[in-house]
């Protein structure tokens, strides 16, 4: 199956696309999850361009079963390492997801709404 | 209005820099020597035929203990956000009788949950030898056990044998840690268990027993994130 | 001649997909959002599995366990949610002629007193 465009440079551009996307959103919502929401996408997006970095031309995923011998393996396995990188920065990613979601409770619990108009406490 | 002129010139500035990476990028033709060493080596020094998994517990093993800590601090800060103390919680809250989940919740919970749970538990110890591994297949879990909280609004969790389970995890894993600096070769070294024959279940040293106790640990830790959110 | 049939599937589970996106931006209340959601990105999914079977043949078996779970777990999720929407009163749209599930409430009330 041919691309027209090199495969990494179709998931780069994804990836970045998706980041632009969760930026527009997070700067002009005001809805608090819908800003949580931006921010997880701008996460998915760079994850897409890590993993991307690590493309080979005509490369297989890195697990050696019958489609991809030992011998092959460091002929046409791609980079193993932005892949490993990315495993842990999705649970990273999750985490800081959770916590964001515990401070919105707070927040609601505090104001009874969830628009972030309504904490101008802190600007001077 | 001029606040969304404002996001409109930053998203643009972020195009313009992001296009000319994506402007400049040659692909890769061949593997970097570092990830060779990996790919070449991995297999034979290690016996495990997922590279991927080989990586994260084994050459990068730190890493993941550092991950096992994040997680931990996680559960940690979200148990101390989301207490309730005696002057906001309402004893008439906690009297009034929880809605009773939907019928057709309740019988896709008992046709899915099994599934769930034992594809979790696949994931969790094939991690050695085809995609899968600690941190996947304890995500796994975890998203049943939110099932089952929601078909079944009133069972409590036993959050106190949950975070007894994972904090014993971590201390295992770095006990095992230790083991690795003793019998083997440095600390978190994963060989000091034969390396067995290659693709078979038991096999590749003992990262099938760090993937075991990961996804126990991660498993329990977001059950509890879950338990939180919910009352 | 059968790549060309699984381009097609793919196609047009793509298109049910994008619908699914449309849907969710201009249907009026949380309502008519859910079911757009739901049900067009539930055929788009199978629609693209079932592509991809026609482009690699012995993974047809999986895939159909793939499709079974997502048919299973879609509208499950999906009815969850809009009975918890409904049951904290959300705002329906104007449109709205009949609530169904107001009358089986309603019933309900009148049993557990009398």
């Amino acid at each position: 199956m041919t691309t027209g465009l090199p495969v990494s440079t179709i998931l780069l551009i994804t990836g970045f696309c998706l980041s632009l996307i969760g930026l527009w959103g997070m700067l002009t919502q005001r809805n608090i999850l819908r800003i949580i929401i931006g921010f997880a996408v701008i996460d998915t997006g760079l994850h897409i361009v890590m993993v991307a970095t690590g493309y080979i031309t005509g490369g297989t995923a890195p697990i050696i079963d019958s489609a991809l011998s030992k011998a092959d393996a460091a002929r046409r396995a791609i980079d193993p390492i932005p892949s490993a990188l990315v495993v842990t920065a999705i649970v990273i990613g999750l985490s800081v997801t959770a916590v964001m979601l515990s401070f919105a409770i707070r927040l609601y619990a505090a104001k009874k709404t969830l628009s972030i108009d309504a904490f101008t406490e802190s600007k001077w | 209005m001029m606040r969304r002129v404002f996001a409109l010139l930053i998203v643009v500035l972020f195009a313009v820099v992001f296009w000319r990476i994506v402007g400049g990028y040659q692909e890769l033709q061949a593997l970097r020597p570092l990830a060779e060493h990996y790919v070449v080596q991995g297999p034979i020094e290690l016996g495990a035929p997922n590279i991927v998994t080989g990586i994260l517990i084994t050459y990068r093993g730190f890493d993941t203990l550092g991950e096992v800590a994040v997680l931990f601090m996680v559960a940690a800060s979200v148990g101390l956000l989301l207490k309730e103390d005696s002057t906001t919680a309402e004893s008439a809250d906690q009297d009034r009788p929880r809605r009773e989940a939907g019928e057709i919740v309740r019988t896709g919970t008992q046709v899915l949950l099994p599934m769930i749970l034992t594809f979790g538990a696949y994931v969790i110890v094939n991690g050695h030898l085809s995609a899968g591994g600690g941190f996947q297949g304890g995500a796994i879990v975890a998203s049943g056990v939110m099932l089952m909280l929601l078909a079944r609004p009133g069972a409590t969790l036993n959050v106190a044998l949950l975070s007894v389970v994972e904090s014993f995890a971590g201390v295992i894993y770095v006990f095992i840690g230790i083991l690795g600096l003793v019998l083997a070769g440095g600390f978190l070294d994963a060989r000091f268990l034969p390396r067995g024959q290659f693709g078979a279940f038991f096999s590749a040293g003992a990262i099938p027993l760090i993937s075991a106790l990961l996804g126990v640990k991660v498993g329990a830790e977001l059950s509890v994130i879950l338990d939180r959110f919910r009352s | 001649m059968v790549d060309l049939i699984g381009s097609v599937f793919i196609l047009a589970g793509a298109v049910f997909l994008f619908s699914a996106g449309l849907g969710l931006l201009r249907m009026p209340d949380a309502y008519t959002r859910i079911q757009a959601g739901t049900k067009a990105s539930t055929l788009g999914n199978m629609l693209v599995l079932i592509g991809l079977a026609f482009y690699h043949p012995n993974w047809t078996f999986q895939l159909i366990l793939v499709v079974y779970f997502v048919l299973v777990t879609n509208p499950v999720s999906s009815h969850a949610l809009s009975r918890a929407a409904w049951l904290i009163r959300t705002p329906m749209a104007s449109t709205t002629m009949t609530d169904a599930l107001i009358d089986e409430e309603e019933r309900g009330a009148g049993e557990k007193e009398a």
